[in-house]
């Protein structure tokens, strides 16, 4: 689990550092897909959590939600409809769900070993 | 199994973080062009050449005086201590000092008093001015109707008084003397104000301002009296 903070950690340091910018017609897009990946790792905790994960169906999901969010972006924005607001309201409201199944989870083990260390 | 779990994760939350960073970088860049045009680029580039000659100049003469005191064959400190503090006094502007230079003469209009009109006082407005437009040219000293002018001096309004270190000058006429660092200077700076447009804000206020030839010898008053440094302190040395 630390390692994969590191890794977050790592990504930011770098971005800041590099100084990369995109053109900022781009700009959406880009905040489009961070929604999308965000949405794929509380997914993958979850089902990980559930243990339901799958490697392919993580890693998979991950690039086909991030394409699918950014040409829907696209399309939006070359159709003059703000399809992208399609897309932000489905993974915002993945978003959300899937934080609060894992809530609950987390929230189930606790009082489970609370109830563990009681009975012992 | 959970190594592998493990790396995925770390690899996600690394594009993550990646993209979030390049978001912040791109959001939170000031994008405000550069409008100006080659010329105003160029005279911004000449300001700052000439800024830049400016300090090498100072800090070749400090250099020189800090060469001065450490140097060891000089038995006197004490001397060039006092002339350190003399050329302080000059630069300050204590001391009474002669030099080639121009006088100005303002008067009323010819117009005002074939018209008797009332000849108020300088407005400290015009006066400023003035000032300014005399400055633009470097090392030259003034001094306004005998009050010498430096870096801390006041030119304002006091009780309807237009005043000058807060001595109210006279109404005109009275004349501002002005040196410059050569005879050529002097007469550059009066061919300057000949054809400046401050003549044209003078007569608004009915006054004239008559520009005598440049002066071989012009004498200006030191300032008398106390320089007020309230807010200045001595630095930390090195």
């Amino acid at each position: 689990m630390w390692i994969s903070i590191l890794g977050l950690l790592l990504g930011i340091s770098l971005g800041l550092l590099t100084d990369i910018q995109i053109p900022p017609e781009y700009a959406s897009y880009l905040s489009i897909a961070v929604l999308a990946s965000l949405d794929t790792l509380f997914g993958g905790i979850r089902a990980h959590l559930q243990q339901v994960y799958d490697d392919k169906v993580f890693v998979s999901g991950f690039f086909f939600n991030i394409v699918l969010a950014a040409g829907l972006a696209f399309l939006g924005v070359h159709l003059g409809v703000d399809l992208y607001l399609a897309a932000i309201f489905a993974f915002g409201v993945r978003l959300f769900q899937n934080i609060a199944v894992i809530r609950r989870i987390l929230l189930a083990r606790w009082a489970e070993k609370k109830k563990l260390g009681e009975a012992n | 199994m959970k190594k592998r779990i493990t790396g995925r994760f770390t690899v996600i939350l690394f594009v993550i973080g990646f993209m979030s960073a390049t978001q912040y970088n791109t959001v939170n860049t000031d994008n405000t062009r550069d409008s100006r045009d080659t010329w105003e680029i160029r005279q911004q580039l000449s300001r700052e050449k000439q800024l830049h000659s400016e300090l090498l100049s100072e800090i070749s003469l400090l250099d020189d005086t800090l060469g001065k005191y450490s140097d060891k064959a000089t038995k006197e400190p004490e001397a060039i201590l006092k002339e350190t503090v003399e050329d302080l006094r000059i630069g300050a502007g204590l001391t009474q000092i002669t030099g080639p230079g121009i006088e100005l003469e303002i008067s009323p209009s010819l117009e005002a008093i074939a018209l008797g009109t009332e000849i108020t006082e300088i407005p400290p407005d015009l006066l400023i001015r003035l000032v300014n437009e005399i400055n633009r040219f470097d090392g030259i000293e003034l001094a306004i109707a005998g009050e010498r002018v430096i870096n801390t001096t006041a030119i304002r309004d006091i009780n309807g008084y237009t005043t000058v270190n807060t001595e109210p000058i006279s109404t005109p006429p009275f004349t501002i003397g002005i040196t410059a660092e050569s005879m050529e200077e002097a007469r550059k700076l009066s061919s300057y104000l000949t054809a400046s447009a401050i003549h044209d804000d003078f007569y608004i206020d009915d006054l004239t301002i008559a520009i005598s030839e440049p002066q071989e010898d012009l004498a200006l008053p030191a300032f008398d009296e106390e320089i007020s440094m309230e807010y200045l302190e001595a630095g930390e040395g090195e």
